[in-house]
């Protein structure tokens, strides 16, 4: 992992001073905006594939039974004496573990017949989050895991928890006696021995180095022994940590495309074709506990969800290819985690404020609200993603509710049309002529209002395919076309002969 | 056959139910303080409640709904916190109208939307969760805020349980066990057959929004004690277990009464046993081996009981026995 955040390191300070890099990693937001989009790219592709095979609740299931594999983790490497990381590989395999376990326990439930599906999927998280808890308030007393941290994780001071990478000036400094920056102190030596005070005459003295000991180049910088400044680059874990995970995704997908794609669509197809659909669920599901654990420190087990979730069902709204999906929802996912960011500081989308909101509430209410809105980062990301969606629902050019209201009005309209066309057509030229196509009493055929018929009518005639005539409502030769276009067009539709005696 | 052995076994249930008590004083030396008392009892009310609901809930494949329900309501305990203060009433009619929003807004996305069931639950209870977090962290910042206690609708806290409470309780559970006897038949043909209870004549709309509300009444109740997390746990473990037992829904429903109030008790009771165990996760776990328990041993429909099947079927082939047709 340190090589690996090294070699990055190296390449990125063939483009940049890595002053520039400290400064940038050092704010909160860099930092945070970066780390949540890596969460929202991996959660966003593999939730994709969760929503088209009608599993996203199953990343729910598994990121709350990921605790359950932290804390057994946790508690084994206290057991042995290590010290707790949620980047150790310990508690990656806890977690993976667990999120197997989840998915092996719901299959186990539902293919004993007995349970449907949603329900085995209700029954097993509860229970290992139970256990998770219980084990947590039973055995471990450890401030890491502790309410806050599970919940909404600590995105925002991401920043702080660093790895040093130092690039010159790199050699660790031994202080020694002798060196010039030691610092000597004179000490009784034999003062407690007796219980005299240094100033009794039988005191015995002898030199003291306080700071002699091994530096590394950081610790020298900070304690003020270095001269020369060594060229250290902080570089925040999680974002390594994301980084890792992120290009495990992306590989895992882009190398097993084909196949997601085949078995996600037809599973049964694949089966007969020669994959294996089971294994890839499992490899898929592992990868989702990967990526929860992973964003367990920046997100929490609860919030992580939505970047399984969310963007790839706005995604959904926007395209009807798989290749769509995966690239918009990334990006929605990104969107939703940069502008969280803002949100969590008092800015929806970087521009309107949250405090004003507060305001008009407090004057519209009469209430006494605080107007100052600093909240949770990863709730505000969730949140903006959320927007994200509902504009997504609201205005999709594809399936939105603005499209669909228009084309289920544009649609009405022209049965309408066709409604009216054909009863004059069929009436036209009948005895009955007189009595069914009067324009005054026309909406009485139809059992409509007269305030609609004279709509109706008013189109058709700016059509140009209905005029009025002695006070009846007769087809022009344009209308006369226009249905027996549309009529040979249902036969054909529905493969009728036709059998219309006017026509030639 | 198998109904006809529901009926003494709920009974047994209760009897054990209400022997726990004295039980578990005389073989554990627990002392029951009165806190122990009333938390198992508020235990088992809840767990009577939730498993007679969560009946409706398993049956209509809503299992996960009450997952989002509950993680719907913490939005409106917080602003029921901002607009009224620390006052129970207040924080649980802000969480009822959450989660009937959350409800709806899972009703809206399924009906105008391709997005199916699933994903439609996870964006519900996310966002709603996520309003709440936001909140929460808001109302945190205030300067005069006593906000003590909202985490524990979060996470449940059994041992906060007090008389009131209890009375609460025991009355909404009176008031749904009336309207589920008076709506009986309603909600029997909503759950098994929806169109034809519409087809029928039946407001089917009406009948639905009221058996929703019924369940977001009991996640409302429940989150105090079992937290938003495990609420879900509370309702369909119960309902889940007594489906093994028998094939109708009168049974189904007080079986799970039953198995709901005797997880509920002696969960309470057991987390009384080491003061580190918490009640929520404790009330689940004795619900899940409920579960598993009766998975394994239900008559006629049990893991065990198709085995033996199998084996006799088995035997019976080899030695040519196979009746013709059979």
């Amino acid at each position: 992992m340190m090589g690996l955040e090294r070699a990055l390191i190296e390449l990125l300070l063939h483009f940049v001073t890595h002053d520039a890099l400290n400064a940038f990693l050092r704010s909160p937001q860099h930092t945070a905006s970066l780390v949540g989009c890596l969460i929202a790219v991996c959660g966003a592709l593999l939730g994709t594939f969760l929503l088209l095979r009608g599993m996203s609740l199953t990343s729910d299931a598994i990121s709350h039974t990921v605790l359950l594999g932290i804390v057994l983790a946790f508690m084994l490497m206290t057991g042995a004496g290590l010290e707790g990381d949620t980047a150790s590989p310990w508690l990656i395999l806890g977690a993976a573990a667990a999120g197997v376990g989840t998915v092996v326990l719901t299959e186990a439930l539902h293919r004993s017949g007995l349970v449907r599906q949603d329900a085995a999927l209700g029954l097993a998280f509860p229970l290992l989050f139970a256990i998770a808890v219980i084990l947590v308030s039973r055995f471990v007393d450890d401030v890491h895991l502790d309410d806050d941290a599970v919940l909404v994780g600590e995105i925002g001071l991401a920043w702080a928890n660093t790895n040093s990478h130092c690039f010159a000036n790199c050699e660790s400094l031994r202080i020694t006696p002798e060196h010039p920056a030691a610092q000597q102190t004179r000490q009784c030596a034999n003062c407690r021995e007796l219980n005299i005070s240094p100033r009794d005459e039988r005191a015995e003295f002898r030199e003291v180095c306080g700071n002699c000991g091994v530096y590394t180049p950081a610790q020298a910088w900070s304690a003020g022994l270095l001269d020369e400044v060594p060229t250290l680059v902080f570089f925040p874990k999680s974002i390594t940590v994301m980084l890792v995970l992120t290009a495990l995704t992306v590989g895992f997908v882009a190398v097993f495309y084909k196949e997601l794609k085949l078995t996600t669509f037809d599973a049964a197809l694949a089966k007969s074709l020669g994959f294996r659909p089971a294994a890839l669920t499992y490899a898929l599901m592992i990868l989702v506990s990967l990526v929860a654990v992973g964003a367990f420190d920046a997100v929490g087990s609860i919030l992580v969800i939505a970047f399984f979730i969310i963007p790839p069902a706005a995604a959904y709204l926007l395209t009807d290819r798989l290749s769509g999906m995966l690239l918009l929802s990334p990006i929605i996912g990104g969107a939703g985690a940069f502008f969280g960011y803002d949100l969590a500081r008092g800015w929806l989308f970087g521009m309107l404020p949250v405090a004003e909101g507060i305001a008009a509430l407090n004057a519209v209410f009469g209430l006494q609200l605080r107007e100052v809105w600093d909240s949770s980062i990863s709730a505000s990301v969730v949140l903006t993603m959320f927007v994200i969606f509902v504009l997504v629902w609201i205005l999709s050019p594809r399936y939105g509710l603005v499209v669909s209201a228009v084309r289920r009005a544009n649609s009405r309209r022209r049965f309408d049309d066709q409604v009216v066309l054909a009863h004059i057509h069929n009436h036209q030229g009948t005895p009955s002529h007189a009595i069914e196509l009067r324009a005054a009493t026309l909406h009485q055929h139809f059992r409509w209002t007269p305030q609609k018929m004279n709509r109706v009518l008013m189109r058709l005639r700016a059509l140009g395919f209905v005029s009025l005539e002695a006070g009846s409502a007769i087809l022009t030769q344009r209308g006369d076309a226009h249905v027996h276009a549309f009529r040979k067009q249902l036969l054909v539709a529905h493969n009728i002969p036709d059998i219309d005696p006017t026509q030639p | 056959m198998a109904e006809r052995r529901v009926w003494p076994m709920i009974v047994a249930l209760l009897a054990l139910g209400v022997l726990l008590l004295p039980l578990s004083q005389s073989l554990f030396g627990l002392r029951l303080t009165y806190t122990v008392r009333v938390v198992a009892l508020g235990g088992s009310l809840l767990g009577a409640l939730s498993g007679a609901v969560g009946c409706f809930a398993v049956l209509r494949r809503e299992s996960l709904l009450g997952d989002a329900l509950s993680h719907a309501a913490l939005p409106g305990v917080a602003i029921g916190f901002l607009l009224a203060g620390r006052q129970l009433g207040a924080l649980l009619v802000g969480a009822g109208i959450a989660s009937w929003l959350g409800l709806r807004l899972v009703a809206a996305i399924l009906r105008t939307t391709r997005i199916k069931q699933d994903a439609a639950l996870g964006i519900v209870l996310v966002s709603f969760f996520a309003a709440g977090i936001a909140l929460l962290t808001y109302i945190q910042s205030l300067p005069e805020a006593s906000q003590a206690g909202l985490d524990s609708f979060i996470f449940g806290q059994a041992a906060a349980i007090i008389e009131s409470d209890i009375a609460l309780l025991g009355g909404v559970g009176l008031a749904v066990t009336l309207v589920l006897a008076l709506l009986w038949k309603e909600f029997k043909l909503i759950t098994f057959d929806a169109d034809f209870a519409s087809a029928g004549g039946l407001r089917g709309g009406l009948i639905d929004a009221l058996l929703s509300t019924l369940i977001v009444v009991t996640i409302v109740l429940g989150l105090q004690l079992a937290g938003v997390i495990l609420m879900v746990g509370m309702l369909i473990a119960p309902a889940i277990a007594a489906r093994q037992w028998t094939h109708s829904l009168e049974q189904m429903v007080v079986l799970a009464a039953a198995l709901g109030a005797f997880a509920g008790g002696s969960g309470a009771v057991i987390s009384a046993l080491d003061s580190d165990i918490p009640t929520g996760p404790m009330i689940i776990v004795v619900a899940f081996a409920l579960v598993a328990l009766s998975i394994t041993l239900a008559p006629g429909r049990g893991v065990l009981w198709r085995q033996l099947r199998q084996r006799e079927n088995r035997r019976n082939f080899r030695s040519r026995r196979l009746e013709p047709g059979a």
